[in-house]
């Protein structure tokens, strides 16, 4: 059975068409690349595959769940990284982790928040508060707070993005590892680049509708590659010879 | 860029945000509730002039105008939070300065004057030809309306620039600021304590109406006071921008981890409710919005509170101002409370947790009561002593009770976490009018008959407060229905 299964789904925003009858399906252990261009759909499919707006029409089942029914159950199990980071204002790094555990119920907490405020260098800046933090150190903390419960299952808007070149190999590292051991990733990226050397699948839209889907190593051919093959998919003529 | 079409593009900006909550055409139609319900009134007002004199009527417009402009310019306060948000999913030309060439005095004088279009357009013009659309039933002259428009105006604008002044200081400098309220706040209690200074003084506007037609016809003195208006409100606007800090500097501050010791304090509540709750009491504390809150709440008590103690004591007029009717007006006057809590953070990440739209207004329900009920019941129980009505305490902790729980139900119920947007929204209006104006006038009526006939008017507030308790109890369970599927 698929981790995550979208069929035909719609989501209108007054007359306007963002999706149109999008379907996706995810296996366990796929890292699934989610491209398009500005505007084409993707975030708008992240927030319904996780819960957090409900679809036009078309159903979505994550870790066999309807996540139109009952999306609450969803994300408990699941971790999500949103576009644009928004940690709450007030808190620090340490008490946005706390309240986040605390929601979630999660046992051994101090260990956990330890380990995160480590692995992203966030120990340094204890005192600060999220809206005095740099847009980076807020990344850092929006993706500590979806990894902290040790998700089955991520869902991933532009991760890399506000990340120094460090940070991004880190997580790169940090998400081949998690996938190796068993997880999979749902990740939407305009990072091409490194989206080429993460993902097995992938799905391209543009306009609301898919217009590419399948295994990487399929669609991008012998000397072919990603930012091609995405290019080529969105109606972009490439000069002769590329 | 030219003021002019900062202007336009600010007021494009304000008129988007609002339509974006409720939609266009709801939105729209708030102009048409204000336009139906002056209309009605000039329609009606020769019933009203039974009651109240002419005189009462323009004193309680003009208040009225003036109020409505100090709110207006209170949003100012938020200007602040506006700035911080820039890099949320909101942005606002106010932040411009950051990136463009353009002046915090440039976006601040284009705010001020955006507001006063804005809202002339929103509400005083609607107001107008509501009365216009009257006057050939009522032989009202045009004049006297076009008059009556000018000096309302007047007295908006003074209000909507003593606030933006307020918020300039509470900006640049938290004492300058509590001292500037302190006096204006003083020169209106002397004003309805000791009637000095005279009202016609502190809102001039009020001694132009009177001077014009059909109050008066002392043409000079009407146009003294328009003048003196003028200048104020501009003078004030002017020191507004004067003040106002060119460069706003975000003050980095280091905070110790105070969730764990909240969440270790809030022991009486589990699971997600204790999580919720102790976050909430962070957010206020940090955010420094109590300072704001004890002004908007605070403050009417106190004001409501030498009112009734004056009537019945400066003046000893019977009116019936007792404890009763005293703690039915602080279960209304808190409701607005709520609309605070609401605007203290974006609550976007919320949709990323498992926790839903009705838990988040459960636990601020919550966090409301535990603001509030402390203070309103150290009012309720003073002014009670300072009347000498101990004999109605009882009755008076259970009236502010009940009211004070139904208005933030109803209120939480109407709006969920966007109060200031939908009440906008002129079906929700509607709703929230009838709603918390018809207990209220019941409850007023029935404790000013206390005295006359005890038993009459005990059973018939037990009778309201009953049905606002059943109301209350279908209310708050609706919440789960009505906002389960709405996103953060």
């Amino acid at each position: 059975m698929p981790v995550l299964e979208a069929k035909n789904i719609v989501k209108e925003f007054g007359g306007l068409k963002a999706l149109d009858r999008v379907s996706i399906s995810v296996e366990k252990g796929d890292f699934f690349g989610f491209f398009g261009p500005n505007g084409a759909g993707k975030t708008t499919l992240i927030r319904i595959l996780t819960g957090q707006l409900e679809p036009t029409s078309g159903s979505v089942s994550v870790l066999g769940i309807d996540a139109v029914k009952e999306p609450l159950r969803v994300k408990e199990l699941i971790g999500i990284v949103p576009e644009v980071e928004s940690p709450p204002s007030y808190l620090t790094g340490y008490e946005y982790l706390y309240f986040v555990g605390k929601v979630r119920r999660l046992a051994n907490l101090e260990d956990r928040i330890d380990k995160w405020l480590s692995f992203f260098d966030l120990e340094t800046k204890k005192g600060t508060i999220c809206k005095d933090m740099s847009k980076g150190m807020r990344q850092k903390l929006m993706l500590a707070s979806a990894f902290i419960h040790e998700p089955d299952v991520l869902f991933l808007d532009e991760p890399f993005i506000n990340l120094d070149p460090i940070y991004q190999r880190t997580l790169r590292e940090y998400l081949e590892e998690y996938i190796a051991k068993g997880g999979t990733v749902f990740m939407a990226s305009h990072i091409l680049e490194i989206s080429e050397k993460l993902c097995n699948k992938l799905a391209i839209v543009n306009l609301g509708r898919v217009v590419a889907q399948g295994k990487i190593d399929e669609l991008v051919g012998e000397g072919d590659n990603l930012e091609r093959l995405f290019l080529r998919s969105v109606g972009v003529l490439l000069p002769r010879g590329e | 860029m030219r003021t002019k079409d900062l202007l336009m593009l600010m007021l494009k900006e304000e008129f988007r945000t609002h339509a974006s909550y409720s939609g266009k055409h709801r939105f729209l139609s708030f102009p048409v509730f204000v336009f139906i319900l002056s209309l009605g009134s000039g329609l009606t007002i020769n019933k009203m002039l039974e009651t109240i004199t002419l005189e009462q009527f323009a004193v309680f417009a003009h208040l009225s105008a003036f109020m409505y402009g100090l709110s207006v310019g209170a949003f100012g306060l938020m200007g602040r939070e506006y700035l911080e948000r820039r890099y949320g999913r909101s942005n606002y030309l106010v932040a411009m300065p950051y990136l463009l060439p353009i002046s915090f005095r440039t976006t601040f004088l284009g705010i001020y004057l955006r507001d006063a279009v804005f809202y002339m357009l929103l509400m005083l013009i609607p107001a107008t030809l509501g009365l216009v659309g009257a006057a050939p039933f009522m032989h009202f002259s045009m004049v006297s309306i076009g008059l009556f428009f000018v000096a309302v105006l007047l007295a908006f604008l003074l209000g909507m620039s003593l606030s933006f002044l307020a918020s300039v200081l509470y900006i640049r400098n938290l004492r300058a600021f509590v001292a500037f309220t302190a006096v204006i706040a003083a020169l209106f209690l002397s004003q309805g304590v000791l009637n000095v200074p005279g009202l016609n003084a502190l809102v001039p506007s009020l001694g132009f109406q009177m001077n014009v037609q059909p109050l008066g016809a002392d043409p000079m003195t009407a146009v003294l006071y328009a003048a003196a208006s003028l200048v104020a409100a501009a003078g004030m606007a002017a020191l507004s921008y004067a003040l106002v800090q060119v460069r706003i500097n975000i003050v980095s501050q280091s905070y110790g981890d105070m969730l764990p010791a909240y969440h270790s304090r809030v022991h009486w509540l589990t699971g997600l409710n204790r999580a919720l709750i102790s976050k909430e009491l962070v957010d206020l504390r940090r955010s420094g919005i109590i300072a704001k809150m004890f002004f908007a709440f605070v403050l009417p008590l106190l004001f409501l509170s030498i009112t009734v103690w004056f009537v019945n004591y400066g003046l000893a007029i019977p009116v019936g101002f007792n404890s009763v009717f005293y703690a039915a007006m602080v279960g209304f006057i808190g409701v607005m409370m709520y609309n605070w809590l609401n605007n203290i953070d974006l609550a976007e990440y919320y949709s990323l947790l498992p926790v839903t739209v009705p838990q988040l207004i459960r636990v601020r329900i919550l966090v409301f009561l535990l603001l509030t009920l402390g203070i309103s019941t150290f009012f309720v129980v003073a002014i009670s002593l300072l009347n000498g009505e101990t004999e109605l305490l009882w009755l008076a902790l259970v009236v502010m009770f009940v009211t004070s729980l139904y208005m933030v139900i109803m209120t939480a119920y109407l709006t969920g976490l966007k109060t200031s947007s939908f009440l906008f929204d002129t079906s929700v209006l509607a709703k929230f009018s009838i709603m918390s104006f018809l207990p209220d006038v019941c409850l007023t009526i029935l404790s000013f008959s206390l005295f006359a006939d005890w038993t009459f008017a005990v059973v018939g507030i037990a009778l309201v407060l009953g049905s606002l308790a059943v109301t209350t109890r279908i209310l708050y369970r609706g919440i789960e229905t009505k906002w389960l599927r709405t996103s953060f």
